[in-house]
């Protein structure tokens, strides 16, 4: 199967995605405007723990070094979601194998 | 609910590496032996990158302590519980590796939560819940999936120094705001799966499975 036969055949799921990943800047943007904290962050503040980073990643905190947050945000999520398509089908392949 | 760096004891973190790929190790021989139809190799990488993209929607609520979606539970119900499993390792991991999203020595314990107990629970519930009705299936899935994966998160910070070993603390406050918050896992998962069901019933785990079996075997 080609890439358009993919895109065109599972074009909804696409559009869901691209849809995701067009909001997540406001959604950043929203969830620092309130604060945005998890549980687990309460809790460690509650006990004293703090982080200790050592890696920070390519595009740490789904930004993009060097560029404005919300340009950065909808790259960093435009390209994890690439790099996850390509990785998933790949490792769903090759766990598939070529017994048919 | 992603662990980073400096939170675990170096042993629980090691501890929940060599579970996390016993477990993952499974999931792979489970999906050689059943083997995988080739239509269903699309569907598992659209799966895993909508189940990232939706989990860059962080929860504005206001006050404070919030989340986001998480997904095991889309996954398993659309691709069962071992393919499901590898699709979330692959999400994770790929947030920790690209994202610095979650910590390199608390990966392990990072996919144990959300990969494994997220998936597995969630997998079952639904199996067991879905001969009734299956969207209060797929609510409930998504909801108490995600709410042992948290406490599974309490335990494993719990049981660490650098959380004073306050295990009696990390797992209500983990379960009990998860809990709270899980509702709305609970109400995307069926959101998700009801409108799939409607319109591509045949790609959900279940459905599938059955008509492979009603085939008589095909392959």
């Amino acid at each position: 199967m080609n890439f358009k036969d993919f895109v065109i055949e599972h074009k909804q799921a696409f559009l869901v995605i691209l849809v995701a990943i067009i909001l997540s800047p406001l959604f950043a943007l929203a969830a620092d405007a309130v604060g945005y904290s998890e549980p687990l962050e309460k809790s460690a503040e509650h006990l004293g723990a703090e982080e200790s980073p050592i890696y920070g990643g390519i595009l740490p905190d789904y930004s993009v070094p060097g560029i404005d947050s919300p340009i950065g945000t909808f790259l960093a999520g435009l390209v994890g979601s690439i790099v996850t398509l390509i990785i998933m089908l790949g490792v769903t392949m090759a766990i598939k194998g070529r017994r048919n | 609910m992603h662990i980073p760096d400096g939170f675990l004891d170096m042993d629980i973190a090691l501890a929940y590496y060599v579970l996390s790929a016993i477990v993952i190790g499974i999931c792979i021989y489970k999906i050689k032996k059943d083997g995988i139809d080739e239509k269903r190799v699309p569907i598992a990488g659209l799966v895993a990158a909508g189940i990232f993209a939706a989990q860059m929607l962080n929860w504005p609520i206001p006050g404070g302590t919030s989340a986001h979606f998480v997904g095991g539970a889309v996954a398993a119900i659309i691709l069962g519980p071992f393919l499901g499993c590898i699709a979330m390792v692959s999400v994770v991991s790929i947030q920790a590796l690209v994202f610095g999203d979650g910590g390199i020595t608390a990966l392990g314990t990072n996919l144990f939560s959300m990969a494994i107990v997220d998936v597995f629970v969630a997998y079952y519930i639904y199996k067991f819940l879905s001969k009734k009705n299956t969207k209060i299936a797929a609510f409930v899935a998504g909801w108490i999936g995600i709410t042992l994966g948290a406490i599974n998160t309490g335990i494993a910070t719990g049981l660490s120094s650098t959380f004073q070993y306050s295990i009696s603390t990390t797992v209500p406050v983990m379960g009990i705001w998860h809990g709270a918050l899980g509702i709305i896992e609970g109400l995307i998962t069926v959101a998700v799966i009801s409108y799939i069901e409607k319109n591509r019933g045949d790609i959900l785990y279940i459905s599938d499975k059955a008509k492979n079996k009603s085939r008589g075997e095909k392959r």
